[in-house]
């Protein structure tokens, strides 16, 4: 049963939801053979220092409940069933944010006789972060991404989210590099206290 | 009454549309208000709504092995129950809409439908967390129900009438919080188990039992049981307000006054750990019940006396 709606109304409808959707991205956290690293980034970003329910950021135990599908780990042979089905138990739209260097490509872990490699050799993945584990800061940064994503814009447009004084601008002036760059990451702490 | 104005006093004000705004409003105060006692920022003042419009806008997955007409009736008579029982109390300050001899008992049955659709949800389908979280839904109900009925009916008792907009004239005139004080932690305590917000959050508990007895619903469905919830919440709060903090004559005391309550309301939330569900049952029935139930027997003596 579908509804013919007039072009403007639902351009704006459209928009509402995008708006929604935007606004309101609820994660659950599966680990498909991680080492438990990148786990315990996930656990501290969601802890009061950063806070992520001021960007609507929650997280939710039921997979139905989900938007966002946040995974970590190489995928074992074991485990690859129950990324599957937790994927397939999640209501559309979703999205999936594979988190540290083994969820990309298997990681350490790669060409081992029980791994099949990374998140997306199972399932298809929105927004990679590196790292090996990749800190809050990062994470956070590929959610917003994937938001940037949703609303339309070119992802790598994004601004840094922990940079309110675009200190990671100035520094790429400055030639040095922004996420390595001495003055970057004291500035990131200053903002974090 | 013609029926375009009870239609209007049911779909837009003061039920319907502006009480789902106003609830999510409170949803967000309560949410803010718990963050910053527990040191962060919060959440901004369009989540509950961002989060709505979502959900609402997200697929409805019916599962295998439900009865998909109750799967899909029951949030609706959830939301419905909640709605209706906002005719009755006096929301925004406002005379409720309808008013009879004994809406008392009619509103606090209203408002137990949410949590009994919630159960009824629950037990409709096959996952094992859904059909554990409906079983405490069920116990936290019958748990809370009674104490919470007997701190409503201290009141009652006291003005000598079952109509919610008698008791409140007659709470308008002093703070019955101070002749009744047990009635009244009963009766907030008690809202907070129907809410269950912790920590009477052992039927939803996340790190239990996945999400409780809703762990199934997606999309429409979950949105229509946080919409009745956050309803709830507001109707809870005037009722307690009305009775026990000197009515709420005007708008200006009705958001004064049930703001005030949802802060502590806030604050009991973040000070308190989750109770396993025997230990709600035991707090209800060992104190809850017996204190409600003494005070309910010095009001009866009390009047006796008096008269």
């Amino acid at each position: 049963m579908t509804l013919k709606l007039d072009q403007s109304w639902q351009a704006a409808l459209d928009k509402l939801k995008t708006w929604a959707r935007i606004n309101s991205p609820w994660a659950i956290h599966f680990n498909s053979g991680s080492c438990n690293g990148c786990d315990i980034e996930i656990l501290a970003t969601l802890t009061p220092r950063y806070d992520v329910e001021r960007l609507g950021i929650k997280l939710q135990g039921s997979p139905r409940h989900a938007d966002v599908l946040i995974c970590t780990g190489p995928v074992t042979r074991q485990a690859r069933d129950r990324l599957v089905r937790i994927y397939e138990q999640m209501p559309e739209p979703k999205f999936v944010i594979a988190v540290g260097s083994c969820a990309l490509s298997g990681g350490a872990f790669r060409g081992c006789y029980n791994i099949l490699g990374g998140v997306d050799q199972v399932i298809p993945v929105d927004v990679y972060v590196p790292g090996c584990p990749p800190r809050p800061e990062a994470i956070i940064d590929g959610v917003v991404k994937l938001l940037a994503k949703l609303r339309g814009a070119d992802p790598s447009d994004t601004p840094v989210v922990f940079d309110p004084d675009s200190a990671g601008e100035a520094a790429i002036l400055a030639g040095e590099d922004p996420v390595e760059g001495p003055a970057h990451a004291q500035q990131e702490e200053e903002a974090i206290a | 009454m013609s029926t375009l104005t009870a239609l209007m006093a049911l779909l837009f004000f003061p039920g319907g549309l502006i009480i789902l705004l106003v609830g999510l409003a409170y949803e967000w105060a309560d949410r803010k208000l718990v963050a910053r006692f527990q040191n962060r920022i919060g959440p901004r003042w369009f989540q509950p709504l961002a989060d709505i419009v979502k959900l609402l806008a997200k697929e409805e997955v019916v599962p295998q092995g439900v009865h998909p007409g109750l799967f899909v009736t029951l949030p609706v008579i959830a939301l419905s129950g909640a709605l209706t029982a906002a005719l009755y109390v006096p929301v925004f300050g406002l005379a409720p809409s309808y008013s009879f001899s004994g809406d008392l008992i009619v509103t606090v049955y209203l408002l137990s439908l949410l949590t009994l659709c919630t159960g009824l949800a629950g037990a409709n389908t096959l996952n094992r967390f859904s059909l554990i979280g409906a079983t405490r839904t069920l116990t936290q109900l019958f748990s809370y129900e009674a104490p919470f009925l007997l701190a409503l009916l201290g009141p009652a008792l006291a003005a000598g009438s079952w109509r919610i907009s008698a008791i409140a004239d007659y709470g308008a005139d002093r703070w019955l919080i101070l002749a009744q004080p047990v009635g009244f932690v009963v009766a907030l305590i008690g809202l907070m188990g129907k809410l269950e917000l912790p920590p009477f959050d052992a039927p939803e508990a996340e790190t239990e039992i996945v999400a409780g007895a809703l762990t199934e619903y997606s999309g429409r469905g979950l949105a229509l049981f946080r919409l009745g919830k956050g309803v709830e919440l507001v109707v809870g709060l005037t009722l307690v307000a009305a009775f026990y903090l000197g009515g709420v004559a005007n708008p200006i005391a009705f958001f004064a006054k049930t703001l005030a309550l949802l802060g502590v309301l806030a604050g009991l939330q973040s000070l308190l750990a989750r109770l396993r569900i025997d230990q709600t049952v035991g707090l209800w029935w060992r104190y809850g019940t017996i204190l409600a139930l003494v005070q309910f027997l010095i009001l009866i003596v009390w009047k006796g006396l008096a008269a």
